[in-house]
């Protein structure tokens, strides 16, 4: 019982925390490079050695920092992360725990990743890091309410909150083309989420790295490595709850799972390469103004589809 | 054994590089950004490596102390083209381009593996103001609001906001010189009200910048148009390079810089053109801000007025632009948009006059009153305009100022001529202050 | 059951997060006080940054709270929504256009705007 309840589930998400992240570095980089961006060394080995180097830097301090909350928010934002990864269903059975309110858990990840990149931004008592925390806290608030309308537009054909049920509803159809405006909406939730590319709010270059302008060392490693299990740990959510989850003919379901959690992290890292940083303002008037509308059509286009 | 892999393995990471961009050093940071092994980075809490480009001047050393001082154990330093300072011992000066990211990487591997020390710490060990720890939470004593808390004071405002006059803290800062968002050199001194500007005053003007040779040989002697017109477009670009850096575009700011480095008269626009516009670039990013007025305009003058509807450009006084039918396109809004659009109608005007004047050969025939890219030369050159800044970035968004920035060509243009010699071979303007422009 | 292994899993990530933060720091003296100034390019703070900061969209903070009490409903109504039918579908869909009045209210009154 405990090899089943507790062991598996942790080997399970810590092998794809450790091989998400690193995934994520690799395919960023690859993209990049395909971009154009100057390329040496092996692609393979790049996140590694990063890593190292990180290990090997020491750790900054700023004056008067929040010390329990700066070293906690990286610590934090990993076990969010972790935590999202739980929830994603591999197959039927196999899951790392199948909550019967998977959908809920994975919502209030959502809010609390919000709380924890607000918190990293605060805690330094750093100017820069504090306008980056700030400005987050509008996109956080703002892509949260798209995310839930879009995710409860999935839980009404399942009659259910959990993940597994949500996969096992899209026998017929995927809902991706069963509610086609769930995805691309979703999709901007998992940038929002890990602040990346053109929603990169709180790590920005106009603030020198924002948030993470005054970390250097392990909490940096921490604090990316979270970021990239993040974005894996969406990219597993968007998989399961609009591209049919490990649903696929001919192979195994874990594969298709894998397959398709790689095409939203590649079309997510895409976007990320191709998008300039959107100004906040901007920002949080097309979240409310234009985004959140289409997601109430999204949800009673799922309606009337449900009861069909 | 462990921690041996471990630096072994850090040494071959990308190396992370904070440059310091000192007189004419922005030419360094540009020739690293497109080089595979190095990383710039915006901290130096990211970086492994200072880079000092350039000469900095000694109004600027105290700062440069500061950010020496900022980066992690363990960081090494290398001097480019500039003094390394005495008490830095066994500290590398490299003076060839080239020869720059094989010195970055060699600094940094040396590091790593236990080669090469560690810099010391220049600053001594004490907090910004003698604290004494008074209090409930060691505040420093007199009162909640009085004392220096690890020797600062805490924020506190009776200054009521411009936007809806309510009365909340505002954080007056010192940022630059060397701060990646600003053109090299330039400090200001800005209070903010949560990330709006509330005040803005530009502290020390950017260092005065050099311009292709090409323009100090056309204040001589007719040159060709051709020439000259490439490398108004390059300046352009370049320019457009750290723009778009800023606005994470990373990649095609990479682009503009390829295109600068490998600009001639059959390169074309139009690709990174249709890029930035794909991408939103005019859409998405911060855009709106920094609009100026025609007085302001005509004090920074170039593009920059030409996008706020002046139609002023001394080439119409130029015998060989006329035979080319040279005439000035503008822009109206005078905003941070209409100053790239400008910009990118400007470029590609450039290329497509170096392409005529190229084929029919056409040469300048005015010496006197010519039209660099910073803007109008008749007797003097372009003066410095960065005092500008503190009458256009308040009311801003912080992101919206430092786009504004980014699009406005402040820096003066060095007054003595470089004749006829390379870009890398013109003389470092020496001198202590860098608010002397001549 | 499934709660307890997310709790384990929660300290067990947590844990590491903290660890490999913890463990190489432990032997490194605390940074000099030039280092823990604020980076701000060369440039020096008057103050600490912690402040009452001027939040520039707290009206739209207030805008969400309406919708946040929302969500809370609908997690629920989700669950039951096939078997309730046509019903469900109504209640929920009057609810969302009296909270859209909301919103084009809020934006014409310059919510979404920095104020």
């Amino acid at each position: 019982m405990f090899l089943n309840e507790l062991l598996l589930p942790v080997l399970m998400v810590t092998f794809m925390l450790t091989v998400g992240a690193y995934v994520v570095a690799v395919l960023d980089r690859l993209i990049a490079g395909a971009f154009g961006a100057p390329q040496a060394g092996s692609v393979w080995l790049a996140p590694m050695a990063r890593g190292a180097w990180l290990m090997t830097q020491h750790a900054n301090a700023t004056e008067a920092p929040d010390w329990q909350a700066w070293r906690l928010a990286p610590a934090l934002y990993l076990a969010l992360a972790a935590i999202g990864l739980a929830v994603v269903p591999w197959s039927e059975s196999l899951v790392a725990t199948d909550l019967v309110t998977s959908v809920v858990l994975w919502g209030s990840v959502e809010a609390l990743a919000t709380v924890v990149i607000f918190l990293h931004g605060w805690s330094a008592n750093a100017l820069l890091p504090l306008i980056g925390g700030y400005r987050y806290v509008a996109l956080g608030l703002s892509y949260i309410l798209i995310s839930m309308f879009v995710l409860i537009g999935v839980a009404l054909p399942a009659e259910s909150l959990q993940f597994t049920q949500v996969v096992a509803s899209q026998e017929a159809l995927w809902n991706v083309l069963r509610q086609p405006l769930g995805l691309p909406l979703f999709l901007i939730v998992g940038l929002g989420m890990t602040f990346w590319g053109p929603l990169n709010l709180a790590d920005s270059a106009d603030l020198a790295g924002g948030t993470a302008s005054e970390i250097s060392g392990p909490p940096r490693l921490v604090w990316d490595v979270a970021r990239a299990a993040m974005l894996v740990a969406f990219s597993g959510v968007a998989a399961s709850a609009f591209l049919g989850g490990w649903l696929g003919p001919w192979l195994p379901g874990p594969l298709w799972m894998a397959i398709k959690m790689l095409a939203v992290l590649l079309v997510l890292l895409l976007l990320g390469r191709l998008l300039p940083r959107i100004a906040p303002e901007r920002c949080v008037t097309l979240m409310w103004v234009v985004l959140l509308p289409l997601s109430f059509l999204d949800l009673v286009w799922a309606g009337i589809g449900a009861l069909l | 054994m462990a921690v041996s892999w471990l630096r072994k393995l850090a040494s071959r990471t990308q190396v992370p590089v904070f440059p310091v961009l000192g007189k004419q050093g922005d030419r360094a940071l540009r020739y690293l950004a497109l080089s595979p092994e190095i990383e710039l980075v915006d901290s130096p809490r990211h970086a492994s490596v200072l880079l000092i480009a350039g000469e900095v001047p000694a109004d600027r050393f105290e700062p440069l102390r500061r950010v020496h001082d900022q980066l992690p154990y363990p960081f090494t330093t290398l001097w480019f083209r500039s003094e390394p300072w005495p008490h830095l011992e066994n500290v590398p000066r490299v003076e060839k381009l080239d020869e720059l990211p094989g010195a970055l990487i060699t600094a940094h591997r040396e590091l790593m593996a236990g080669q090469r020390d560690s810099a010391p710490r220049i600053l001594t060990d004490k907090p910004p103001n003698p604290w004494k720890g008074e209090g409930d939470f060691g505040q420093g004593g007199e009162g909640m609001m009085g004392g220096v808390p690890y020797g600062r004071p805490m924020a506190m405002n009776m200054q009521d906001d411009i936007r809806d006059g309510l009365t909340l803290d505002s954080l007056t800062f010192r940022l630059g010189p060397f701060f990646s968002a600003f053109p090299p050199g330039m400090m200001a001194e800005i209070t903010l009200q949560g990330d709006l500007v509330q005040t803005w005053s530009t502290q020390l003007a950017p260092y005065p910048q050099s311009l292709d040779p090409v323009f100090f040989t056309a204040r001589e002697r007719p040159v060709p148009i051709a020439e000259l017109e490439l490398a108004r477009a390059r300046h352009h670009l370049h320019r457009l390079f750290q723009a778009l850096r800023l606005a994470g575009l990373e990649n095609a700011s990479l682009d503009a810089l390829r295109l600068a480095q490998n600009l001639s008269t059959s390169s074309t626009l139009g690709g990174l053109r249709r890029r930035l516009v794909r991408s939103g670039f005019f859409r998405l990013s911060s855009m709106e801000g920094g609009v100026l007025d025609p007085e302001q305009a005509r004090q920074i003058g170039g593009p920059a007025a030409r996008a706020a509807g002046l139609d002023d450009d001394l080439r119409l006084e130029d015998a060989g632009y006329r035979r080319l039918r040279f005439s000035p396109a503008c822009q109206t809004h005078g905003n941070t948009r209409a100053r790239w659009q400008q910009t990118l109608n400007e470029i590609d005007q450039s290329l497509h006059l170096a392409q005529q004047a190229e084929r029919d050969e056409v040469y300048t025939s005015e010496v006197d009153r010519i039209e660099t890219p910073r803007g109008p030369w008749s007797e003097q050159g372009p003066e410095d305009a960065s005092p500008l800044l503190d009458e256009v970035l308040p009311g801003l968004e912080w992101g919206e100022a430092l786009a504004t920035v980014a699009s406005l060509d402040v820096a003066a243009v060095v007054n003595e001529g470089g004749g006829t010699q390379t870009p890398d071979e013109l003389r470092v303007v020496q001198g202590g202050s860098g608010n002397v422009f001549k | 059951m499934e709660l307890l292994t997310l709790l384990f899993i929660l300290l067990l990530s947590l844990g590491a997060g903290l660890l490999v933060q913890w463990l190489p720091m432990r032997h490194q003296p605390m940074p000099t006080y030039p280092q823990r100034a604020p980076f701000l390019g060369g440039g020096t703070p008057d103050s600490h940054a912690w402040s009452r900061y001027h939040v520039r969209y707290y009206p739209m903070t207030l805008l969400l709270i309406a919708f946040e009490m929302e969500m809370m409903f609908m997690y629920p109504w989700a669950v039951v929504f096939v078997e309730t039918g046509m019903k469900a579908m109504m209640e929920m869909g009057m609810f969302l256009a009296i909270l859209s009045v909301g919103i084009v209210y809020a934006w014409r009154e310059g919510v979404f705007k920095w104020q």
